[in-house]
């Protein structure tokens, strides 16, 4: 095969594939917390690009009186099955308006009840009526380049196609923020929040 | 003066002496529960237990919460009695609070060896050296519940010379802090306390091991107005603790002020006798701060040295408690010796107080001047016989002096003059060395002494250990 050739087949093949998936890393430092973690990371709308909600739902366990993961960020459209891991009755509530302010009731051990989150949601607060000390955060944006951060801040977010985009974090406890991030290949972005 | 004044009154001295030594006391109190809530030393809030260093003062003042605190400060993750999501959802649901993450309690033992001389009526020297081992132990809980809410209550077991021990209940109360409008103006206490009215000079919070008796513990009941200090049984002085309601709050990072109601306390008791009465008492206090440390912990513009101790500030202020004694009769007789019944009446108490701090000095100095209406009767038919108003006045000035944080002295001199014009002015020295063995282990050697007696004195070694 000519030279010519072989990159007219490149070129041809090239322009028919989605734009190089890169990655975005980083850190997020939490000031006044215990430490880095439960920070959501997330690339904002992008204008003229929607994603499709996926089919497998995403789930929340009640396990030993505690929500797991206690933060969960979801693509819009996705479903998060509750499931009750405990022998004691749980409930899941939001009194969040873009959760619908939904009521799930009380279920026993071993079930599941599960929620559409259809609308950006950022974000949910999860509470159990039987256990008011229990406490989730669902965050449903409009992009499916999402992380969380680990305990040391720390956060990886994969297949981010190249490109220029608005990267927003959001925490529990400490204010959002959010800035500019242009993504080739491997890039990096770091953040500090505070209250 | 005769004799027998000058021996009366130096039993007294020596009893008083005795009394606020011996028996239930309200010195206090390092609460080393804080220490483990934070895991920090005594020395974070304290130049020397009790006393408290600036940033102790604004520790307490904001409800036990650090200035500016944040979560990662508080190493005893505290339990979670609700989300705070729970916070927007109230009233319809509970509000979220919180309890501390292990049993806020701690402890303080004391031990003292007293040796004291003094005249009876007929000139003889009393002299006592005992071993109080210990002397009393005291039951601290201190914590905060959330963010707005925090306590602090106090047990005391208390061990007499002869064995005998008697318990009191010296705290418990209940403080609501920031309950609206800005950041500490707004604060509220409830239940047994030593009120913010004394705030840098009630025994809690000074570095000797005796509290200021010419201001806490000063008997306006006498024939001719009062005579001196009050062994037990004497009428209302300025109290040293009450039962009240309280607001108080920092304005401007600079300017404190409390005003309370408490109920009226008597007879004859300063540490914690109460009478029940209808009537309230009221108090007020306002004071300002100059340079170091806002009382809040503010810091903004403030140059300070890493030696917490330190700083250059003047604070000053003015105080008042106003009350009524009640419908108690003290038994008096006349000079003749011929039997009457004294009833307290309306009493006002007005005080200006100062501390100045430069750099390892501190002095202290708080005056008061006393009003008493006093209500002499029949000792049979208890009818009035006449009303007379009578006033006292003492005062203090403290010098406390940091020489390495391990030792530090303090001098005192108080004044008394009391409402009966027939005698003397009391003046009293006290002195005390102090060694900080470990953060929260003291050793101190303390002397007490009648300025116009050289046989009227005390010398206490005290030992305390907070954990």
């Amino acid at each position: 095969m000519n030279r010519p050739l072989v990159l007219a087949l490149v070129l041809v093949t090239g322009a028919a594939l989605p734009l190089a998936a890169g990655e975005l890393h980083g850190k997020v430092t939490c000031k006044g917390v215990r430490d880095s973690g439960d920070a959501v990371v997330y690339v904002a709308a992008i204008p003229g690009k929607t994603f499709p909600a996926p089919k497998e739902h995403a789930r929340i366990d009640q396990m030993n009186l505690v929500f797991s993961p206690h933060v969960l960020p979801i693509l819009v459209g996705t479903t998060v099955d509750f499931l009750n891991s405990d022998a004691v009755l749980h409930n899941v509530f939001s009194p969040d308006a873009c959760a619908d302010k939904f009521n799930l009731g009380t279920w026993p051990k071993g079930q599941i009840k599960s929620y559409q989150f259809k609308k950006e949601c950022v974000s949910a607060t999860l509470l159990c009526k039987v256990h008011p000390e229990m406490e989730a955060f669902v965050v449903a944006v409009p992009t499916p380049y999402f992380a969380v951060t680990k305990p040391d801040g720390s956060f990886h977010i994969a297949n981010v196609p190249d490109g220029a985009y608005t990267v927003k974090v959001w925490h529990p406890k400490l204010k959002a923020t959010q800035k500019a991030v242009t993504v080739a290949g491997s890039s990096t972005a770091d953040f500090e929040i505070a209250k | 003066m005769s004799r027998s004044t000058r021996g009366a009154r130096g039993m007294l001295f020596l009893a008083v002496g005795m009394a606020l030594s011996c028996l239930v006391s309200t010195r206090a109190n390092a609460v080393p529960a804080f220490s483990r809530k934070y895991q920090t030393s005594c020395q974070t809030c304290h130049s020397i237990f009790p006393k408290l260093n600036p940033f102790g003062t604004a520790f307490r003042l904001n409800g036990y919460h650090l200035p500016g605190e944040t979560e990662e400060q508080v190493k005893q993750k505290p339990v979670s009695l609700g989300a705070d999501a729970y916070a927007r959802m109230w009233p319809e649901m509970v509000y979220p609070s919180s309890l501390p993450g292990d049993a806020p309690f701690a402890l303080n033992v004391k031990m003292a060896s007293l040796y004291a001389s003094s005249h009876d009526d007929t000139g003889k020297t009393i002299v006592h050296n005992d071993f109080q081992f210990p002397q009393e132990a005291n039951l601290f809980a201190a914590g905060t519940l959330g963010n707005h809410f925090s306590f602090f209550s106090e047990v005391t077991y208390g061990e007499n010379p002869d064995g005998s021990g008697s318990v009191e209940l010296e705290h418990a109360r209940l403080d609501l802090i920031s309950a609206f409008g800005p950041e500490h103006l707004f604060n509220f206490r409830i239940g047994k306390l030593a009120p913010n009215l004394y705030d840098g000079f009630q025994e809690m919070w000074l570095m000797t091991d005796n509290g200021v008796d010419t201001l806490f513990t000063y008997n306006p009941i006498g024939f001719n107005g009062g005579t001196g200090l009050a062994e037990e049984g004497g009428g209302v002085s300025l109290p040293a603790r009450t039962r009240a309601i309280e607001m108080y709050g920092v304005a401007t990072h600079r300017l404190f002020y409390t005003v309370g109601v408490s109920s009226p306390i008597g007879p004859g008791s300063s540490n914690g006798q109460f009478n029940n009465g209808s009537g309230k008492d009221f108090y007020a206090r306002v004071d300002y701060k100059l340079g170091g440390l806002g009382l809040d912990g503010d810091s903004t513009g403030v140059t300070l040295p890493p030696e917490n101790w330190r700083e250059t500030s003047f604070r000053f202020g003015a105080f008042g408690y106003w009350g009524d004694g009640g419908d108690v009769d003290y038994a008096i007789t006349d000079p003749e010796g011929n039997p009457f019944k004294m009833r307290q009446g309306r009493f006002s108490r007005l005080g200006v107080f100062g501390s100045l701090y430069l750099g390892d000095l501190n002095l202290i100095g708080v005056a008061v001047h006393g009003s008493d209406d006093l209500s002499l009767r029949d000792n049979d038919t208890g009818a009035e016989i006449s009303q007379t108003t009578h006033t006292w006045d003492a005062w203090f000035a403290q010098a406390d002096y940091v020489i390495t944080p391990v030792f530090q002295v303090s001098a005192r001199y108080e004044n008394l003059r009391p409402a009966d014009l027939s005698v003397d002015t009391q003046q009293t020295l006290n002195a005390n060395f102090s060694f900080l063995v470990r953060a929260n282990i003291k050793l101190m050697l303390e002397y007490r002494r009648d300025l116009h007696d050289s046989q009227n004195y005390q010398l206490a070694t005290v030992l305390r250990a907070a954990f």
